[in-house]
């Protein structure tokens, strides 16, 4: 849910509205600093050339934005929200205290930029703008939920989906939030304690498909007399083309991407951008310039990973959320082109094959609550939708809201930066640099090194940090040029001390390879003495102490602090290739489970009952090296087949050669072999292909160009290229998926999203080109193989 | 159409004579009143005061500030509405608009007003919610900005201060050391260690090097210097910042438990909680007045207004019988 502030300071316009007592109002807009904000006095901290981790909130919403307002959000804006991240209580939207546990050290308020004024107009028929036919529908009719929810969702789905009328934009009043915003951020801001920034959410919604970003100012004094909102445009190049004019004119800032995961799959493209043009270098230098940082995880899901792209990370599963805004009928989210770890692949395989990466981005974490406070734990959940799930029982009923189960939400995520000290200034400049992590609520702390000289017992120097950034880059950075056989990474994590123990550290590697992407996960540091599994080398999972009935866990398992360097032991420096780490804490109680207890209900069975929390750092990139790319032969491109007169084949070919037949295929890149059984399709013997024909044989019939495929002997060390899915276990259990040949292309999707084989015949060999590998070859059909795996021995 | 013979008087003959027959039975005084009326139009200083009057007009018309009311049929555009206006175009677009865009946004403004006006003449403003709260707020703001117009003097700022001196009270200062025992490295001996540690150190200075050694490598700092307890909590979890408020100065104490594990620690001085001198905390003593006194005004001004109304309400609901049908409230009374 995000739209836009309808009535600025709805606080006092409810407060001055209700029949009740005026004692509440006092209340309510009595900015009276307590003792916490009498710090002036104090001497401040010196700046640490070392950095310091900084805990910040970059995404929350108030009453002043229309979604949020319309939920109910109205008693709290901009300065109430600065408080609550201090750490005083402010009230919830149903009139109770809520409290952060630990405050933060920055936050920017990001209400949407769009429509502040125009709801506001649309109500108030003083103004032109209400006069509109394109305003008709934000007009409140009355004062009652269903309206509200009428109101929401044409905003959502029609507004916010690019059809803009634009009489509907209205600088005057925009200008005045704006303006407002500024204000409240300037007071709120305390050099040395607490840093407030001016930003605010770019809430382009085009189709339904999530593309927001929150934009960040480097200094409220350098912003411009309006932003720029999705009604200026919903695309996302012309957000960056007016970011790029605004630092020319001085006002430094960046933008960060949220809920790729509810992108419907083009938060990250491959192939065109928004407005249909080819992705390019320039595309990918205007992103790369602006879109510095994205959110892993808010309580709208975690944006990292699917377990369907990445099938062999077993904690790819968290806090999942497929769903699409405004919950339009009959549609489904893509999932390719909608998380994080794929992009920063095919980032790898577009900078290798195409000269450019569009997808080199640093990882923070938020919220996205619209409530104006935001829950960060576990056992101190209340929600994101204002009234609407305000109570564990409304929550655990699971009530719809705006088509969102309210028990699949989350708690919000924060953003760590490592910064000399605690100003704008300097903590913009870790988040320009990358020098940032997520964590999905706790404050868990997280710095990675990497370079070519880190001693294996680094950490256990004294000055080990010092060390950390003499001999290498820290998170965000990029290796530099090659000084040894393979790069060393040095990690380290500490608990939050109001948290769950640490269970691991792992270091998330991806790297390219003629055009295909992949990725492999390693345990590096872990707490307790387990050994890692001699066949797959992953750490068993360290167990769980969670009393799921009465929803508590103890800290009896895990380490306080992990630490150690790691050296790849796969590298092979002709290879593009990032590696992040990601911290596990161990497996605590979730809040569903917990307020389950509270209210004495089960716990639901849509979301797990148990997590694991964690923190994410940015990744660190390597580059080969002209040298190192020396003699490194790649796979052919359709181009290079071309040369050799190859001749892309028909649909009718692609039939006469696959169609009901079994075929072996080779992945010339990994070298992994396998067969792919093309079932009957179209008019094929009636679907009953034994013989003779059995009565009770039932089998599916196809319409012409399509039938089913099945892939056989794939096995579990297979070095599976992207966007395949879980085809291992496919293979085992033996689950079959629909393919069609259309156009002279073998067409199978993933969730949705087509992925299109060519077929090509060079002399007597067939290749085959997946449509998400950059124009390679990389497939070619083989002989039938008779031994499928010479026997290895243990190493 | 008109001439003069001379300045002093006008020329019945040369005055046009009017198309329409007269009507036949017309009085003589309503005669005499056109003849006025004609030399009337034919005098010069008819002329001036008809110049004077586009001037006047055209006065208004560029010094206005914004739209106003002329009268009820009057719609009057001054050079500032078209300068806000172009401006506006310009901040959105970048660039000054086309006559065209402009001719728009005029008759956009235009409509708005006749839109309104009309509105308001049809009574659209009544009995809606919106407006009624859009309403609501500006009175509020109006009363808040008033109070914040007033800029208090500084004897009046430290005079409210002494008044509210705990709104500004610093907290305690703590500066300690403290070594560290780790359940990474000891598990559950954690706690013994350092139980047994502390009752061997006794009298030893508190940065003797072998206190160190026997205790665990903390992954933060060994000594905090001037740390308010929310800082320690921040960095400790706050159970450990309570136990060490309570710790006396000079002499190491413990086992102390934080969110990392056991320590002990020697809190080397206390800087107790204090009232600032009100020059030190100046400026933030004039936000909080400022914001009480928008508060009080606000207060202040409702009640004034609130106290204009009597409200009525319906009798309570538990003097109706249940099943029976409402029967309308027999006793109105006034809301205390």
């Amino acid at each position: 849910m995000k739209l836009k502030p309808i009535i600025q300071r709805s606080a006092a316009l409810c407060a001055a509205f209700a029949l009740t007592t005026t004692s509440s109002i006092a209340q309510q807009i009595t900015g009276t600093p307590g003792s916490s904000d009498a710090t002036s006095v104090l001497a401040q901290p010196k700046p640490n050339p070392e950095r310091n981790a900084y805990f910040g909130e970059t995404h929350v919403h108030t009453s002043w934005s229309l979604d949020a307002w319309l939920g109910g959000d109205r008693l709290t804006g901009p300065a109430d929200a600065y408080k609550y991240f201090k750490g005083q209580p402010i009230k919830h939207p149903l009139g109770f205290d809520v409290k952060i546990d630990t405050p933060l050290d920055f936050a920017g308020v990001t209400d949407h930029s769009e429509y502040v004024g125009v709801t506001k107009l649309a109500n108030d028929p003083n103004s032109p703008i209400s006069k509109l036919p394109a305003a008709q529908p934000l007009i409140l009719k009355n004062e009652s939920v269903a309206e509200a929810d009428r109101v929401f969702t044409y905003v959502l789905t029609n507004m916010l989906g690019g059809k803009v009328d634009k009489a509907l934009m209205s600088p005057a009043v925009a200008k005045t939030v704006w303006d407002e915003n500024t204000k409240m951020a300037n007071e709120a801001n305390q050099p040395g304690k607490f840093t407030a920034f001016c930003s605010y959410e770019w809430t382009a919604m085009p189709n339904n498909m999530n593309l927001h970003r929150n934009i960040f100012f480097r200094d409220c004094a350098q912003i411009p007399e309006m932003p720029f909102s999705a009604l200026d445009s919903y695309h996302p190049e012309d957000l960056w083309k007016w970011m790029d004019g605004q630092r020319k004119a001085g006002n430094e800032l960046l933008a960060i991407s949220h809920n790729a995961n509810l992108s419907d799959g083009r938060m990250y493209p491959i192939d065109v951008d928004s407005f249909g043009r080819p992705i390019d270098a320039a595309y990918a230098a205007s992103r790369d310039r602006n879109e510095k940082l994205i959110e892993m995880k808010q309580m709208k899901g975690t944006s990292e990973t699917h377990p369907l792209l990445s099938p062999t990370d077993e904690f790819a599963n968290f806090e999942i959320m497929s769903f699409l805004l405004g919950d339009p009928e009959g549609r489904f989210p893509h999932i390719v082109g909608s998380y994080a770890r794929q992009a920063l692949k095919d980032g790898l395989s577009m900078q290798d094959t195409q000269g450019y990466n569009p997808y080199k981005f640093g990882f923070g974490a938020a919220s996205d609550s619209h409530n104006t406070a935001v829950p960060y734990r576990q056992n101190n959940f209340f929600g994101q939708a204002a009234k609407a799930d305000g109570t564990p029982k409304l929550r655990l009923s699971g009530l719809v809201v705006a088509g969102m189960d309210p028990r699949v939400i989350g708690t919000g995520g924060l953003t760590g930066v490592w910064a000399e000290e605690n100003t704008r200034a300097s903590i913009f400049d870790a988040m320009k640099r990358k020098e940032t992590f997520g964590t999905s609520g706790p404050q868990i702390k997280v710095r990675l090194f990497g370079g070519w000289e880190y001693a294996a017992d680094t950490t256990n120097e004294k000055d080990w940090i010092k060390t950390g950034y003499a001999k290498g880059v820290p998170m965000g950075g990029d290796l530099p040029p090659s000084a040894a056989k393979a790069p060393t990474f040095v990690v380290w994590a500490a608990k939050d001390p109001t948290s769950g123990n640490l269970d691991r550290i792992q270091i998330v590697k991806g790297w390219s390879q003629s055009g295909q992407s992949f990725e492999k996960v390693y345990d590096v540091v872990w707490a307790g003495d387990r050994k890692p599994d001699k066949l797959t080398g992953v750490v068993p999972p360290i167990g769980s102490t969670v009393d799921v009935e009465n929803a508590t866990y103890t800290n009896s398992i895990g380490s306080v602090e992990l630490k150690g360097a790691w050296t790849d032991p796969n590298f092979d420096p002709s290879l593009h290739a990032f590696y992040y780490a990601r911290v596990l804490e161990i497996p605590t109680p979730r809040w569903t489970t917990i307020q389950a207890k509270q209210i004495g209900v089960m716990p639901p069975d849509v979301v797990p009952a148990t997590l694991q929390e964690r923190a994410w750092s940015s990744p660190i990139w390597y580059t080969p090296s002209s040298d190192a790319l020396k003699g490194v032969k790649r796979g052919p491109t359709v181009a290079d087949l071309k040369k050799q007169g190859a001749v892309a084949l028909t649909s009718e070919q692609i039939k006469a050669l696959i169609v009901g037949k079994s075929v072996w295929v080779q992945n010339n890149v990994t070298g992994d072999k396998y067969q792919i059984i093309y079932g009957f399709s179209g008019k094929s013997p009636s679907g009953k292909p034994a013989t003779p024909v059995e009565p009770g044989y039932v089998t599916e019939k196809y319409a012409d160009n399509q039938g089913q495929y099945q892939a056989r002997y794939v096995g579990r060390r297979f070095q599976e290229p992207s966007e395949v899915g879980d085809i291992a276990d496919r293979s085992y259990i033996g689950d079959s998926g629909s393919y069609f040949i259309n156009n002279g292309k073998i067409v199978t999707s993933m969730v949705g999203t087509p992925i299109e084989t060519a077929v090509y015949k060079v002399g007597s060999k067939y290749m085959g080109v997946r449509s998400n590998e950059f124009g390679y070859a990389n497939y070619e059909i083989i002989p039938a193989v008779a031994e499928l795996s010479p026997l290895k021995v243990f190493q | 159409m008109f001439s003069c013979k001379s300045s002093s008087g006008l020329s019945v003959n040369e005055v046009p004579v009017m198309n329409e027959p007269q009507p036949a039975r017309r009085h003589s005084h309503v005669r005499s009143f056109l003849t006025a009326m004609k030399r009337w139009l034919r005098e010069p200083l008819l002329h001036f005061l008809l110049i004077g009057l586009l001037l006047f007009g055209v006065y208004v018309y560029t010094n206005r500030s914004r739209i106003g009311i002329e009268s009820p049929r009057q719609i009057v555009v001054s050079l500032d509405d078209l300068r806000t206006m172009a401006g506006y175009f310009e901040s959105q677009w970048r660039r000054p608009p086309t006559p065209q865009e402009f001719q728009a946004m005029l008759e956009d403004k235009i409509k708005e007003e006749v839109l309104y006006r009309e509105g308001l003449a049809m009574g659209l403003d009544k009995d809606d919610t919106i407006i009624k709260r859009r309403m609501a707020q500006k009175v509020q703001f109006l009363a808040e900005d008033v109070a914040a117009a007033h800029e208090p003097s500084p004897a009046e700022l430290k005079a409210w201060f002494e008044k509210n001196t705990e709104k500004f009270a610093l907290p305690s200062r703590y500066s300690f050391r403290h070594v560290y025992f780790s359940p990474d490295k000891r598990g559950k001996n954690a706690h013994d260690d350092a139980a047994n540690l502390l009752a061997r150190i006794a009298g030893q200075p508190e940065d003797s090097p072998q206190i160190a050694s026997v205790a665990d490598r903390f992954m933060y700092q060994d000594y905090y210097g001037d740390r308010p307890p929310s800082a320690i909590a921040k960095e400790f979890g706050p159970q450990f910042a309570v136990a060490l408020e309570k710790l006396k100065p000079g002499l190491w104490q413990g086992p102390i438990e934080s969110g990392y594990g056991w320590h002990l620690v020697f809190v080397d001085t206390v800087i107790p909680g204090r009232i600032p001198a009100f020059e030190e905390v100046e400026s933030d003593v004039k936000t909080a007045w400022l914001s009480q006194q928008k508060a009080q005004a606000w207060q202040k001004a409702y009640q004034t207004m609130r106290d204009k109304y009597t409200v009525l309400l319906p009798a309570p609901p538990e003097k109706r019988t249940a099943g029976a049908p409402v029967p309308p409230p027999k006793k109105r009374f006034p809301l205390p």
